[in-house]
């Protein structure tokens, strides 16, 4: 009996797949707006070296680009409860986001921050500008400039690695492509169907993160 | 318009398929019998059925079973672990040519695989803590549950569950287990003989019994269309029922006699 | 019944360990050639192929590796192909590592100057030959230090492998902590080995960089 792709099953579970694909989203929102503001946190804390923050930051940076995002998510959802924080499974799902996504940033910025030339700084200080300013205007709008299509990328390299967050309950777009398949059976036709979901969301973000950039950083400082 | 692309997506991935699939689907049992080697799909994340010791080497009710069906066959067993939600996926992709692994039969299973006779009874509930009452589908309202994806259990309880139940699907049962233990839901739906075995070993959380949703004994697996291996299970089954082999490893894996009617 | 002591406990994170950085090496090293083979052709004067090498690169890296093993696992059996868990996390492993690191190549080729190509090409030196002696020497070295960057993300991406049943170090630490029911002490262990595993890379990634920068 040759197998026989059926590919008509899948507006019946249209519904499914825009939770899941929501979900997902809101994975990504949260994980990106909230991992960008930790990353500038920490990429400021470690220029500066802030006392405690900057070495804080530089284990945190350490220990979540180092090990796998799919071990991040099992540790704070299995075992954190035995330490007596229970976190619920999307809360665990955008924790585990926002911290990957922080750690990452943290660094792409600090790389950008670092790139600003020192005539920049000297020029801002001779206009008299404040140092807050000085900071926002010369150092941290450009650096956001410079890294965007880097923290683009990473975002999108976050959402895609949330498909693992299906491991522990979290209803996004492969936990649907997982239920719905352990429903019908239909693995292939489901995963491949869901496949291309992923790559249009993709497509997406990245525009939208080009949006995104050109409204907030481009936009002329100091009219 | 999304219907008829679909349509169409599904006519040319059948045309590429019937291109490329290999011509005429091969008798199993035959392929089993020429290569003295049968493939057979066994947990290892759901005691006593099948579950892993220091070793990693899985073993159970299950495995004992795999086995035995091995020995009848005269050929050698390649056990090959599988978590609850890809079982019936690793049958029609032709991964293995048996499943051994704790399944119970439904109507919608049924479609795609075929089903030998009963070799395990089966009674899946809802377990949790003493503290919390539940003893009927009503009572379920507002709490959570966690659950294989896919299992009879999750099919079930999908079911009957009132709308305000939280049902968290979790890829395997070790995820099912470890999320109700570690207190990330309130209770757990799975097989009564599987709650007593986790007690055994954990005190961490007890399961005790709420209430019983449903008698599904366990079946062998078998890809749809391979009457001669069905038969020949079947054969063996109803052998290691009578001569009280099936019954030894009842004993020894579930602590009690083989039910009757099984 | 099973007990588990601590010893079991590393020893078989351990074995899972072993996997892991085994298959580790052999989707880096697969994925490196293939991803040189899709450089070429990304980078190549022919159309076809630049278009195909684009697509394969825009695939992988557009799409959860998650879902491209799921695909492969369960879909390339129905062609009849017999496709072990092993065989199907090496395979992704190595098609995901080849589009990246085509894409991160693709980008060293792209920083040599220009001028590199002109004066080359006024020495009237072949296509071939200005890639083979000016243009991918001084690519190489810009690609060292993003190249093993990389390999901190295959490492990692392993993990997701355990998913279809591969029994490397997630799936072996999965299994653990189900019969152990010491979630918490069993998935820092294997939180620790991957750092064990990635952060000399990582480290020596960022050395090398800095030492670029330095030279430059």
């Amino acid at each position: 009996m040759a197998y026989q792709f059926d590919f008509a099953f899948i507006p019946d579970y249209a519904g499914m797949f825009a939770h899941g694909l929501a979900y997902t989203v809101g994975l990504t929102v949260a994980g990106g707006a909230i991992g960008i503001g930790i990353g500038i946190g920490g990429a400021i804390s470690r220029l500066w070296n802030l006392r405690p923050f900057g070495n804080l930051y530089r284990y945190y940076v350490e220990l979540f680009r180092n090990t796998p995002f799919l071990v991040q998510l099992f540790l704070i959802f299995f075992g954190l409860p035995s330490l007596g924080i229970k976190l619920v499974e999307w809360q665990a799902a955008i924790l585990a986001m926002v911290l990957n996504l922080g750690a990452y940033s943290t660094e792409i910025i600090r790389a950008g921050l670092q790139a600003t030339p020192p005539g920049q700084i000297e020029a801002a200080e001779s206009l008299a500008l404040t140092r807050w300013q000085t900071f926002l205007y010369v150092m941290l709008r450009p650096a956001l400039r410079k890294v965007w299509p880097a923290l683009s990328s990473q975002v999108v390299i976050t959402m895609l690695g949330s498909s693992v967050c299906s491991q522990i309950s979290a209803e996004e777009l492969t936990f649907v492509a997982n239920f719905i398949q352990s429903r019908n059976f239909r693995a292939f036709e489901t995963y491949f169907f869901t496949t291309a979901m992923y790559f249009g969301l993709a497509l997406l973000i990245r525009q939208a993160m080009r949006l995104i950039g050109r409204h907030l950083i481009v936009r002329r400082p100091l009219s | 318009m999304l219907n008829r692309f679909l349509r169409s997506l599904t006519l040319v991935s059948t045309v590429v398929l019937a291109t490329l699939a290999p011509s005429a689907h091969a008798d199993v049992l035959a392929n089993v019998t020429k290569s003295g080697t049968i493939k057979i799909a066994v947990p290892q994340d759901f005691p006593p059925f099948g579950s892993v010791g220091a070793d990693m080497k899985p073993s159970g009710y299950d495995i004992d079973f795999a086995n035995l069906i091995g020995k009848e066959l005269g050929a050698k067993v390649e056990l090959v672990p599988v978590s609850s939600a890809n079982r019936v996926p690793f049958l029609t992709t032709g991964k293995v040519d048996l499943v051994v692994s704790s399944m119970g039969k439904n109507a919608e299973r049924e479609k795609v695989i075929d089903f030998s006779a009963a070799y395990a009874p089966f009674f899946n509930g809802i377990f949790g803590p003493d503290e919390i009452k539940a003893s009927k589908a009503d009572e379920l309202a507002g709490r959570t549950i966690s659950v294989t994806r896919g299992s009879v259990e999750d099919l079930e309880l999908s079911k009957i569950a009132p709308p305000s139940a939280v049902i968290k699907r979790f890829e395997d049962n070790n995820a099912t287990i470890t999320a109700y233990l570690s207190g990330q839901t309130q209770l757990i739906a799975t097989g009564n003989v599987v709650a007593a075995a986790v007690n055994e070993r954990s005190k961490l959380r007890r399961l005790s019994t709420k209430f019983l949703i449903k008698d599904s004994p366990c079946f062998v697996g078998l890809a749809k269309g391979e009457a001669a291996l069905q038969a020949k299970v079947n054969e063996i089954i109803a052998k290691a029922k009578k001569s009280g082999a099936l019954n030894e490893i009842s004993q020894r894996w579930l602590h009690a006699t083989l039910p009757a009617g099984l | 019944m099973i007990s588990f002591s601590l010893w079991d406990i590393v020893r078989n994170l351990a074995i899972g360990g072993a996997l892991t950085l085994l298959l580790s090496l052999v989707a880096f090293v697969l994925g490196g050639a293939a991803g040189l083979l899709v450089l070429f052709a990304r980078i190549g004067k022919w159309r076809v192929p630049r278009a195909m090498a684009q697509m394969h690169i825009e695939l992988f890296q557009g799409t959860p590796l998650l879902l491209q093993l799921f695909t492969l696992f369960f879909g390339l059996s129905l062609f009849g192909l017999d496709m072990p868990a092993w065989l199907a996390a090496a395979l992704g492993l190595t098609l995901f590592t080849s589009a990246f690191l085509a894409e991160i190549w693709r980008g060293c080729v792209e920083a040599v100057p220009k001028g590199q190509w002109e004066a080359s090409a006024c020495l009237a030196m072949s296509y071939g030959e200005q890639m083979r002696h000016v243009i991918l020497p001084q690519a190489m070295r810009l690609a060292v230090a993003p190249t093993v960057g990389f390999a901190v993300q295959v490492v990692k991406g392993t993990a997701v492998t355990s998913i279809i049943g591969f029994a490397e170090l997630t799936k072996t630490g999965s299994m653990i902590a189900n019969a152990t029911f010491q979630p918490f002490l069993v998935y820092s262990l294997v939180a620790l080995a991957y750092f064990v595993l990635c952060y000399p890379l990582s480290h020596y990634a960022q050395s090398l960089e800095r030492k670029l920068h330095a030279a430059r």
